[in-house]
């Protein structure tokens, strides 16, 4: 099996500044709101994967200006702030990534349920995957329960992020 | 700038995620096997984004406090009625705890008791969430430029929240009772049986090791056990709520999802927990540590 990261020059040229930063800056804003405390009753445990929403939405319109690199250091960022298990939020991030770029091509002008079914498909995988990790790294069976519920949330607010995302990326990009 | 040729750069371009991937993989394991080795760099982010991360939670907490001020507003009437009630009970109370005060102090003056050692505390607000569905941790504002130190205990007025696991110059983690990794000794109330309270990732910490299985019923009351030397004797933890096959299980005092302010509390014992060794002077094998942790 082989990844390869995104070279084809195919995208329509972005060349305001505001623009190129922009799948970069939602990214990070979606970390960031991942880190925040919100006092809401079994809020922390259940927070809503919003980092691999925007991961995914910018992979499939604007791969080339969320390079892999920028992935791996957001992703460590959350990792050591959030005070997981180092390295899950990256591994996922890239997985993501890597995943996505080779179905590109059956996402990009597709009707919205068929990307929220890929991104059911690929966050659903992704959050299971990170829980058998760490059942393997803690040598216990971890209870599944908070991750199904945050992967039923989590799939469940895509539609909102996606919405919003979108909306920027037309704003500012003025494609996608 | 080093100009490359477009067919190393695409070569470059094409091998950065998987090598990304496999780099990820590797931190995963090697954050595990030593888990000292990151704790520096998260103490170090932490501190640099935790000015940052106090400013953009503030917001949030107004947001909530102007909801809660808008619920105690429609409760009033109810409220007031409720606490009326409620401050009769405890002047009675207070009272008693008066009379018994007194009497303890003459008692121990009798017996020449040790006096116990000056409490500090220190107020912090929880600055950042816990780590998805896998850690249950909280970030708070304070650090060791504030007086706080690796394994001191935090509470809220309700009861223990878990005890201070890194501490950075401006920012530190807490590890919640509720967390995989947390093991308190405890004793339940009334029995005197002792037991661990271990986190699972669940709201509700199980009783291990319990010395007398038989004796605990539901309601008990859970406190700190003060072996070990890491927290003092006799902190409110919570009350067994279900008892089964698998173990008693206790609800915590604290609501860990509410969690807005707590306190660190400095018993003067912190210095029991052991520091983590620093790589440079790691012997072959580890020494071995007074309170096993």
């Amino acid at each position: 099996m082989s990844f390869r990261d995104f070279t084809e020059p195919t995208l329509p040229r972005v060349n305001s500044g505001a623009a190129r930063l922009l799948p970069l800056l939602t990214t990070i804003l979606a970390a960031l709101v991942t880190i925040l405390p919100l006092r809401a009753p079994g809020y922390a445990a259940l927070t809503p994967a919003f980092t691999l929403m925007a991961v995914y939405h910018w992979t499939i319109y604007r791969p080339d200006l969320l390079p892999s690199v920028a992935l791996f250091a957001i992703g460590l960022a959350e990792d050591l702030l959030t005070g997981a298990p180092i390295g899950f939020a990256p591994l996922a991030f890239l997985l993501t990534r890597a995943v996505v770029l080779r179905c590109r091509r059956y996402f990009v002008n597709q009707a919205f349920p068929f990307v929220w079914a890929g991104f059911t498909l690929v966050a659903g995988s992704t959050l299971l995957g990170l829980w058998a990790v760490h059942c393997l790294i803690e040598l216990s069976l971890v209870n599944p329960r908070y991750t199904v519920f945050r992967m039923v949330l989590t799939i469940a607010i895509f539609p909102l992020a996606s919405f919003l995302l979108g909306r920027t990326q037309r704003a500012l990009m003025g494609t996608g | 700038m080093i100009r490359l040729s477009p067919q190393v750069r695409a070569g470059i371009q094409r091998t950065t995620l998987p090598a990304l991937i496999l780099l990820s993989a590797a931190i995963v394991i090697v954050g595990k096997a030593d888990q000292t080795m990151f704790d520096r760099f998260r103490t170090t982010l932490s501190d640099a984004v935790a000015p940052a991360l106090d400013v953009l939670s503030r917001p949030l907490a107004a947001a909530e406090s102007t909801l809660d001020r808008a619920r105690g507003v429609v409760a009033l009437y109810q409220d007031n009625r409720r606490l009326e009630q409620e401050n009769e009970r405890l002047l009675q109370w207070q009272q008693v705890a008066l009379k018994l005060s007194a009497d303890n102090r003459q008692l121990r003056g009798l017996l020449k008791a040790v006096p116990e050692g000056k409490v500090s505390y220190v107020t912090t607000r929880v600055i950042a969430n816990s780590g998805g569905a896998y850690v249950r941790t909280v970030m708070v504002n304070a650090g060791a430029e504030d007086g706080l130190a690796r394994g001191q205990a935090a509470i809220t007025g309700e009861g223990l929240v878990g005890r201070l696991t890194e501490v950075g110059s401006r920012a530190s983690r807490i590890l919640l009772i509720t967390d995989l990794n947390s093991r308190i000794p405890v004793v339940i109330d009334g029995s005197h049986s002792s037991a661990v309270l271990a986190g699972d990732n669940s709201d509700r910490p199980r009783l291990v090791y319990l010395a007398t299985p038989d004796a605990v019923k539901v309601g008990d009351r859970v406190v700190t056990s003060g072996e070990g030397g890491i927290f003092p004797p006799g902190v409110p933890v919570g009350v067994v709520t279900t008892v089964s096959s698998s173990g008693p299980r206790v609800e915590p005092y604290v609501e860990m999802s509410q969690l807005g302010y707590l306190m660190a509390v400095d018993y003067g014992l912190s210095g029991a927990l052991p520091q983590p060794i620093p790589p440079a002077t790691r012997p072959g094998r580890r020494t071995k540590t007074a309170s096993g942790e």
